[in-house]
């Protein structure tokens, strides 16, 4: 209660200027304000002694919450907190980091009890949780509203600033000197304006007074910085909106045009290598016991689909767009969609053989037909024969019931069932089995099922001639796709917190105030740092117009640094 | 000028609240991104076994079971007969039971729909479009999804042959 009431009382300035509440130094003349017993040894030049707009009496809620944001304090506090927070994110590594585990089950296998405790806090995707994201939230707050709470008084301040000031603003700077001039005060202020703007000030003049300034936009640095924190800040929490970004790791079989999910890109794996170390090339230690793989390259196409895209009743029409060889470090980048190598996997996968059907007792073979894994003819026509595909097992095997099922989607041991009709058959067809893969020839008993189903004395049997007839997709390759359109605005947000940086640390702003009253001389000078450039800047100025002083003694205390 | 203050302050307040409040929304209803009971039925677009297109728009105002299924799933096989007797029982009373085939191709789906006996709507998912909104891992997995077109309930693995029933009914209600 008692600081606002002093709040009160002091606000008008003996030069008749009304200040706002919280004014350190007269708007006007720069006359301390506020009990003499409170004045320090030197001036508060912070903000130029302006208030703050969070300064005001009988706050509302708006003004306090305000208030809360516009405080430098609560801004440490926030980082402080928001830098603990993310200790916490790096105990053990972020769910994120992983594909593909059940994280619920993962933290207590991998880390025990402590893992577990982790997981349930939450912490497994810290940077994600609600209140690490509302600390971020309050950071941002505080930044625009410490800004505005500072900038735009302070610019008003430097605008506006009048050339004479109060004697007690000058003799209370951290440099200051006071000596005897014998000339006509103006005849002396016009004598020093040319050496002043030699070093770059800029100077105005009311008489015998007189203000010398440069580099005032050093001042903005830090606000510029505030600016390019907010760019950045918002960047990252558009990556949050759909479109923005995306990162999934996909399978590509070789040769396999697949879509990449939720775009109307497709691509396709053309051909994938790997080479590996030879064993003269590894170290000693690892050889023989170690395989390495030096390269791994995916020749990629992307497609986009031009029409019928997302119509599950079309085929979708897809146009090439691009391509690339993607090594590791070497994506494929086509608009801000990237693919980077990821992992592959050479199991081969069997996808079409053409046999051709044998007539064993003739020896005659009829058509060579294409016998597909997926999506296969259902009628095929080979010579005289009519061949009726009736079952499909993609990985043969038999149920508790003895009957043939599909152990599972993929074409491990592919097995069909035909009905060949046509001369010298049943009048209502044959049955024969066909594994195309040798091994499960041998391990089911194609020709023991055979004979069972249509009598030892057939003739007809299912034959590929020669490897070039199989075809197999020799490999997948995974790759991580992404997009991220925020990422521009990422950099673009730390270049200019650079630019804020460099403007606020290779420039300072500098300030020069002097009065020439009744022969004497009375000079003071503030800057935000380097003092001792600063005061061998005003002795070197003084010289050219024959003052001599000694550096030390502009020193006003205080200004050491 | 203090009046022209105010102003500036709820303007900047509201935007930080409005972004924050995103912010903040999004990280606390946003989850994993797959649906969970009482959220929204991701929207799905699949070859229909008939040859058609379908959306489950089309079945606005009814209740949905909906079966992730295929057919090399010994559970899924199982409870198909289960599905095809809800199916019968329910269809006149606004529900609607659809089997939604994993990524095999249509022979295998027209051989199993044959072999099992089912008349149910069947789609395909040959592009796992669905299975990655639905965030299905094991199969099977059914979706009870009502009226309103919200989930009301997830059931992983076979289903409860006795609670079926109950659980359909409750979706009606």
């Amino acid at each position: 209660m008692s600081e606002r009431e002093a709040f009160i009382t002091n606000t008008k300035c003996e030069c008749g200027h009304q200040n706002p509440v919280g004014t350190v130094l007269c708007e006007a003349c720069g006359k301390p304000l506020g009990k003499e017993s409170d004045w320090g040894e030197n001036l508060e030049m912070r903000y130029d002694g302006v208030a703050r707009r969070s300064q005001r009496v009988n706050p509302s809620i708006i003004d306090r919450v305000w208030n809360f944001f516009s405080s430098v304090k609560i801004a440490i506090y926030l980082i402080v907190l928001t830098l603990l927070g993310s200790m916490l994110g790096t105990i053990f590594p972020q769910e994120s980091t992983f594909l593909n585990i059940d994280a619920s089950s993962y933290y207590k296998q991998e880390y025990g009890t402590a893992g577990d405790i982790y997981y349930r806090l939450g912490l497994s995707h810290t940077y994600e949780s609600w209140w690490f994201v509302t600390l971020l939230v309050m950071i941002g707050a505080s930044l625009v509203i410490c800004s505005l709470d500072r900038v735009l008084p302070l610019y008003k301040a430097l605008t506006r600033q009048k050339i004479r000031k109060h004697r007690q603003f000058l003799t209370r700077q951290k440099a200051v000197l006071v000596t005897e001039v014998q000339e006509e005060p103006e005849a002396w202020v016009a004598r020093v304006i040319q050496p002043m703007r030699k070093k770059g000030y800029r100077v105005k003049k009311d008489g015998g007074a007189l203000l010398a300034e440069k580099h005032r936009f050093s001042r903005w640095g830090p606000y510029v910085i505030h600016i390019g924190l907010i760019i950045f800040l918002l960047a990252v929490l558009a990556r949050g909106l759909p479109g923005l970004n995306m990162d999934q790791h996909l399978a590509f079989p070789q040769g396999e045009i697949t879509q990449i999910p939720d775009t109307t890109y497709y691509l396709k794996n053309e051909k994938f290598t790997v080479e590996f170390y030879t064993d003269e090339e590894m170290p000693e230690e690892f050889r023989g016991k170690k395989i390495l793989p030096k390269l791994f390259q995916t020749k990629a196409v992307l497609y986009k689909c031009t029409a019928d895209c997302g119509d599950p009743t079309k085929e979708p029409q897809l146009a090439e767009v691009t391509t690339h060889d993607i090594q590791v470090n070497s994506p494929l980048d086509y608009k801000g969609l990237k693919a980077y190598q990821f992992d592959y996997d050479l199991t081969p996968v069997l996808r079409s053989v053409q046999p051709g059907l044998k007539n064993s007792t003739t020896g005659e073979t009829y058509g060579k037909f294409k016998l597909d894994m997926k999506n296969p003819q259902r009628t095929i026509t080979a010579g005289p024969y009519t061949m009726t595909l009736k079952e499909k097992y993609m990985d043969f095997g038999l149920n508790e019931d003895g009957q043939p099922i599909s152990k599972s989607p993929y074409p491990n041991a592919p097995a069909f069932l035909f009905l060949i009709q046509g001369p010298n058959l049943p009048a209502e067809g044959q049955q024969y089995f066909y594994f195309p893969k040798q091994v499960d020839k041998s391990q089911f008993q194609q020709v023991a099922i055979n004979d069972k189903l249509a009598g030892s004395n057939r003739f007809l049997e299912l034959e590929v001639d020669n490897m070039s007839d199989v075809d197999f997709s020799e490999s997948t390759t995974y790759l991580n796709i992404r997009i991220d359109r925020a990422m521009p605005f990422v950099w673009l947000g730390a270049a200019i917190v650079m630019l804020g940086l460099v403007l606020g640390f290779y420039w300072q702003h500098r300030r020069i105030w002097l009065t020439v009253v009744n022969g004497e001389l009375i000079l003071g000078g503030h800057t935000n740092k380097n003092w001792f450039g600063f005061r061998r800047e005003i002795v070197s100025i003084l010289e050219k117009v024959d003052v001599v002083v000694d550096e030390k003694s502009i020193d006003n205390g205080g200004g050491l640094t | 000028m203090g009046k022209a203050r105010k102003p500036i302050q709820i303007v900047i307040l509201f935007l930080i609240v409005l972004v924050g409040g995103y912010a903040i929304g999004s990280s606390v209803f946003g989850g994993s991104g797959k649906p969970e009971e009482g959220s929204k039925a991701p929207a799905i677009d699949l070859l229909g076994l008939d040859g058609l297109g379908h959306t489950l728009d089309e079945y606005k105002g009814k209740a949905i079971v909906l079966n992730f299924w295929g057919s090399w799933c010994t559970p899924c096989v199982k409870e198909m007969p289960a599905l095809q007797a809800q199916w019968e029982k329910w269809k006149d009373k606004d529900v609607i039971v659809i089997g939604i085939n994993v990524g095999e191709d249509q022979m295998t789906v027209e051989n199993f729909v044959k072999q099992v006996d089912i008349d149910f709507p069947i789609l395909m998912d040959t592009g796992r479009d669905a299975v990655r909104s639905y965030g299905i891992s094991p199969l099977p997995t059914t979706f009870f999804i009502n009226a309103k077109g919200k989930i009301d309930s997830i059931h992983i693995g076979q289903l409860d042959l006795d609670s079926l029933d109950d659980q359909i009914g409750k979706l009606v209600d």
